[in-house]
């Protein structure tokens, strides 16, 4: 399908070109969207010094799918060390540690990054910690060592939030990046969908039907506290988070046409970004808060544009296929995913933000929809039907890696957290000091 | 034609009813006086006034239960209009634009608006399953409005009428197949009677 596309555009490029060049030997189609190859990595399963009930997994195959999911690694495994094994497998570095009890119920855990060739520690982390949180101290050694070895800020300590079906009604839960420690946020008899991150990660903003229609929530995250959010429209839905200022975006149904409003969700003051006939929903911003993609069925099907902040310069970014939607801006800013529909089924694309390179990252596997940028841009959650029931699954941003996260139930709509504050305070401090 | 008739049968036995009850006799037991020949007069007023206040009780219990009879009545009432009015009005795909048939059913509900000024209602616009949440919140919202502009220009008053989206969060028919799809590409209507 996507072949086709690409001739398709080609050829009308050539069409457009040839009559300005005599003579097109090769034409080379630049793929911004392709991947670093990943690095092989060593692993050796930890020394586990007695035996723990509350420890759900071994410490080196939680590592092993944190490696796996970071879209950074390939894994080379080994029972012991072997200089051979890691060697030939390439991996330059390798990781084993030690898990022994500590005072009371707790555990010590113990992680090390060694140096293949000459055995010297790049890395020691110690963890005293409950038996229940050696998960969460794993993920935290993970990116260190990404940090470590690639001087970037890994995902594994982020978490999603998505749309459950429990008994039958969709509801709001949230858990770590890789699917575990899931917890069930909204317990209503009504609709609950369209989760999104407040700026510091503490509340959810999402879209209830209790009223017996759709209005926009905030839900704070450990005080469970909720309050209706711009009230003085009567339908809201599709919240978008500023991720500089916290500022919302969001969709308002106003007689026939819906409209995208900014609002600020703490004074609950808001206005209409751009004024138009035609209906505009699913709105995104840009990485530093200053642009907005949103979906426009001002040509009679829904196409994604682009806009400032203040509603200036709207101009098309998608012209492909007759149903694009829902675009959302990769944290580095360079490209956009979106959802396309073909022949009736959704599948995920990129493009660059101005609307060439379209790249199909799903295909022939069910409905794929719901892209969501992890916050170091490597990885894309989505959820899809291939498996028969809806679930959450998480692939490099060029569309390989494709690994599911939940297994059972019925699971949509996954909305990846921002990095958690302290964390974003170092980035910034990293920019600043270019 | 027929569905107003049955419509309007129901109505009018309907409020027969309520209209019978009002006639009734009030119900209050009458309290005979007692000869008071042998009691103080402290006693007496205390006798008058647990007397007052047992007749206040009755009344206030007799008006209680008057309003709840009413209530279910209504609400009884409600529940047959709305099984009556649950034709539901189809689109065709990623449209809003109302069909014959549509219109068809539009008139008659529309005769039934005009005919009784109690009854409000909320028209739902529903989509199928294709498609993005978000956007078809938007294509709802246009279905129900697409109803809501023909009951109005047919007469009923726009304060009688108000409209909701679902998107495709409620569908009717379950599946993936063009049947389940035409089923719930839809706008319905929930009637409510003013109290």
């Amino acid at each position: 399908m996507m072949l086709s596309k690409i001739k398709l555009f080609i050829f009308a490029c050539f069409i457009a070109c040839s009559s300005a060049f005599a003579v097109i030997d090769t034409i080379s189609v630049d793929v911004g969207i392709a991947v670093a190859n990943t690095m092989p990595i060593g692993l050796v399963p930890f020394n586990q010094v007695g035996h723990f009930e509350a420890v759900s997994a071994k410490p080196e195959e939680v590592l092993k799918r944190d490696f796996e999911l970071s879209g950074r690694f390939s894994v080379v495994e080994s029972p012991t060390f072997k200089m051979v094994t890691f060697v030939r497998g390439g991996a330059k570095f390798y990781v084993t540690g030690k898990l022994e009890k500590a005072e009371g119920s707790k555990v010590k855990l113990s992680c090390y990054l060694y140096a293949t060739q000459t055995k010297d520690l790049m890395l020691g982390e110690a963890y005293t910690v409950a038996q229940k949180d050696v998960r969460a101290a794993l993920h935290d050694f993970v990116d260190k060592v990404i940090k470590q070895l690639w001087g970037e800020f890994g995902v594994a300590s982020t978490e999603l939030a998505w749309v459950s079906k429990v008994d039958g009604v969709k509801q709001i839960v949230v858990a770590d990046y890789d699917g575990y420690n899931r917890r069930q946020l909204t317990h209503d008899t009504t609709i609950s969908m369209m989760p999104a991150w407040t700026k510091d990660n503490s509340s959810i903003i999402y879209v209830s039907f209790r009223n017996g229609k759709a209005q926009l929530f905030e839900r704070d995250l450990y005080t469970s506290k909720e309050r209706r959010l711009f009230a003085d429209k009567s339908q809201t839905f599709s919240p978008a988070v500023n991720p500089k200022t916290g500022e919302v975006l969001f969709a308002a149904i106003h007689g026939n046409t819906t409209t995208v409003y900014l609002g600020d969700p703490k004074t609950g003051a808001n206005h209409k970004v751009m004024f138009g006939r035609a209906s505009q929903v699913s709105p995104s911003w840009s990485p530093f808060g200053t642009e907005i993609l949103y979906t426009s069925d001002r040509g009679g099907s829904p196409q994604i544009f682009v806009m400032g902040k203040d509603g200036s310069d709207a101009r098309r970014v998608t012209f492909m296929g007759n149903y694009n939607e829902r675009a959302s801006w990769s944290p580095q800013g360079d490209r956009i995913v979106y959802t396309s529909m073909d022949g009736g089924k959704m599948n995920i694309y990129t493009c660059a933000i101005d609307g060439s390179d379209i790249v199909q990252l799903t295909s022939n596997a069910g409905n794929n929809e719901h892209p969501t940028w992890s916050p170091d841009g490597m990885l894309i959650a989505f959820s899809s039907d291939r498996s028969g029931s809806h679930q959450i699954y998480i692939m490099r941003k060029d569309g390989t890696n494709v690994t599911r996260i939940t297994n059972s139930g019925d699971n949509t709509a996954p909305t990846w957290s921002w990095y958690s504050p302290e964390r974003q305070k170092q980035i910034s401090n990293q920019n600043e000091g270019w | 034609m027929k569905k107003i008739l049955l419509l309007t049968i129901s109505a009018a036995a309907a409020f027969a009813m309520v209209a019978c009850s009002k006639n009734k006799p009030p119900v209050n037991p009458v309290v005979k006086e007692e000869p008071a020949a042998a009691v103080s007069a402290e006693d007496s007023a205390a006798i008058a006034k647990a007397k007052a206040d047992s007749l206040e009780k009755a009344r206030l219990e007799a008006e209680r239960l008057e309003a709840e009879r009413l209530e279910a009545e209504r609400a009884r009432v409600e529940k047959l209009i709305n099984e009556l009015m649950s034709d539901d009005v189809y689109f065709d795909f990623d449209k809003s634009e109302l069909t014959e048939k549509a219109k068809e059913i539009l008139t008659q509900v529309g005769d039934i608006l005009l005919k009784e000024p109690r009854f409000v209602i909320v028209v739902e616009g529903h989509t199928d399953a294709r498609g993005t949440e978000d956007y078809n919140m938007t294509l709802g919202s246009k279905r129900a409005m697409k109803v809501k502009e023909f009951l109005s220009a047919y007469g009923v008053a726009n304060e009688r009428m108000e409209t909701v989206s679902y998107g495709k969060e409620k569908p009717k028919a379950a599946g993936e197949n063009e049947e389940a799809y035409a089923q719930n590409r839809r706008a319905n209507f929930k009637v409510n009677i003013k109290k």
